[in-house]
């Protein structure tokens, strides 16, 4: 079996502080995801915070009360410490899906990577997206369902839903490490193109 | 025009940047009109004069126009200029022309990069060529930075008719409703690329002339037995249904199970929260056929590279309440609401 690696998405201050219920939905998660990275890293599996940079020239991103978050140079575009490791890798994208017109897939490629498990906020989208482009490239994925963060828990559902019938293996983040040290890896789920 | 004038123009254009000045009808506009018609090349027959002068045989036309405002004006299989030429040429040949000629205004963002005009104009010159139209006249326009995003295009259309002008109203009850290909893949194509959502290299734009495409089909039955032809732009094929329902007073039934739809384009949908049906599409005709003649179209359609994965969605049914019902996959009959504006995606 090829390696595994964890994809998290926008950790960042900025984007976590947005609104209350932002903030409410990470520190609800915060323990189980904290931990669960913490396992994979015990395990020597790879970290990779995928860190939004909002462009200053990008007219589609989305300004807050029309102040552009997430510039980079400002603290607001840094991962919040409780998520973030010296040993982790930090991979800039612009958009949404991580591999956007980025090095992901290169990175992945050349740590050997054939499994992704993807996290982070918001799940409807940012989790979505990165779920769906590492589908297409041939990735296994798979998605610990408590550690995707969406500002509304029904929006959270309904990503895991969609990921869970479409792309991705989706279980608790304990019986993924559970499957990881029975079976030493992470079995590819089969979808049917209808 | 000065062959060897064209040449000097177009090498000092090389790397530059479009500025307010190409616009301000003195030296340096000339020599962005002289750029253009050197790109274009043979598709550009226009005069330099004020107007173009066309010969054209006693009879009727068909005119049309559109303007081109694609956000973003460059995506993965195409781009604005692309989009100008396949979207003026579609609506002249849907009322059964052939088109002959266009007009291209355009209207540039100061600081366009060169670069980025030569890709659209060459666009415009493949697309025209591979539609068999010819560019007789246009227009340059520059504004300030901030006042356009990169490009607009404005092509307004001419075609002659060679068989008689299709109208809506001749669709009748018992009419079979056929699509020429799948539906949502412009859509999702340019929403992914506008938002990096991971759908842009799996779905590509279906954007493409069909006026070949549809001659096929004019031309695989006798006259008449292809009703109504409509391309399926923006609105999607939810607004075309509503569009005809209404004008023909009566009812249209679509069976969900028929209706193409890539896995992709399902899923991403599904994602955004928005209903193929609605979505926008470049490269997609509804034809209203005589039950007669369906066999035939679609064999000329299949034979047809932009028709390959035509197919029956639908008819026209025999009652007057001028509604659109959809028969979904477990079988159940519901009416498909006509939607009040735009179904805007859900993004985070």
């Amino acid at each position: 079996m090829g390696k595994v690696a964890v994809l998290t998405n926008d950790l960042q201050y900025d984007l976590v502080n947005k609104n209350e219920e932002r903030i409410r939905a990470i520190e609800e998660a915060t323990p189980s995801f904290s931990r669960f990275l913490n396992e994979i890293r015990r395990r020597g599996h790879h970290v990779l915070h995928l860190q939004l940079v909002n462009l200053p020239d990008d007219p589609i991103a989305e300004r807050y009360e029309g102040r552009l978050p997430a510039q980079r140079g400002t603290q607001g575009v840094e991962i919040l410490p409780v998520f973030l490791d010296e040993s982790d890798i930090l991979v800039e994208k612009n958009k949404d899906s991580g591999f956007f017109e980025t090095d992901l897939h290169e990175r992945l490629q050349s740590l050997g990577v054939d499994t992704v498990i993807v996290t982070g906020m918001q799940g409807q989208i940012c989790v979505q997206t990165t779920a769906a482009d590492a589908f297409f490239r041939g990735y296994n994925v798979w998605v610990p369902s408590d550690c995707v963060v969406s500002a509304r828990d029904k929006d959270r559902i309904r990503a895991l839903d969609w990921l869970d019938g479409y792309c991705a293996t989706v279980a608790e983040s304990d019986e993924i490490l559970r499957t990881l040290d029975v079976e030493g890896g992470l079995p590819r789920k089969v979808f049917v193109t209808p | 025009m000065d062959g060897n004038r064209v040449l000097t123009g177009t090498r000092s254009f090389a790397g530059r940047q479009i500025v307010l000045d190409h616009g301000t009808g003195a030296r340096l506009s000339r020599e962005l009109v002289e750029y253009v018609v050197a790109v274009l090349g043979d598709v550009y027959i226009g005069q330099m004069e004020d107007s173009a002068v066309l010969s054209v045989a006693a009879g009727q036309l068909a005119m049309t126009t559109d303007s081109f405002v694609v956000d973003p004006p460059f995506f993965g299989n195409g781009d604005v200029g692309k989009i100008a030429v396949c979207g003026t040429v579609n609506d002249l040949a849907v009322i059964g022309a052939t088109p002959k000629y266009l007009t291209l205004g355009m209207i540039i963002e100061a600081g366009l990069p060169v670069a980025a005009l030569t890709r659209v104009l060459e666009s415009i010159r493949e697309t025209a060529r591979q539609a068999g139209v010819l560019i007789v006249a246009g227009d340059t326009k520059v504004v300030r930075p901030g006042e356009a995003d990169q490009i607009y295009l404005n092509t307004t259309g001419i075609g002659v008719f060679e068989r008689t002008p299709l109208r809506m109203t001749d669709v009748r009850a018992g009419d079979q409703i056929v699509l020429s290909g799948p539906i949502g893949n412009h859509t999702v194509h340019l929403l992914s690329v506008r938002e990096g959502l991971g759908f842009e290299s799996r779905v590509s734009s279906d954007c493409a002339p069909l006026n070949g495409l549809i001659t096929e089909a004019f031309e695989s039955v006798e006259d008449g037995a292809v009703r109504s032809v409509r391309d399926v732009t923006r609105g999607g094929l939810a607004a075309v249904l509503h569009e005809y329902a209404k004008a023909l007073g009566a009812g249209l039934r679509i069976d969900e199970q028929a209706l193409p739809v890539d896995p992709e384009v399902k899923m991403a949908c599904d994602m955004l929260g928005i209903d193929p049906l609605n979505t926008a599409n470049e490269g997609c005709v509804c034809l209203f056929l005589d039950p007669g003649a369906v066999e035939r179209v679609l064999a000329a359609l299949h034979s047809h590279p932009y028709g390959r994965r035509a197919v029956v969605v639908g008819e026209v049914a025999d009652d007057t309440e001028s509604a659109v019902r959809m028969r979904d996959r477990d079988g159940h009959i519901r009416i498909l609401e006509e939607l009040q504006g735009a179904e805007l995606p859900r993004l985070c």
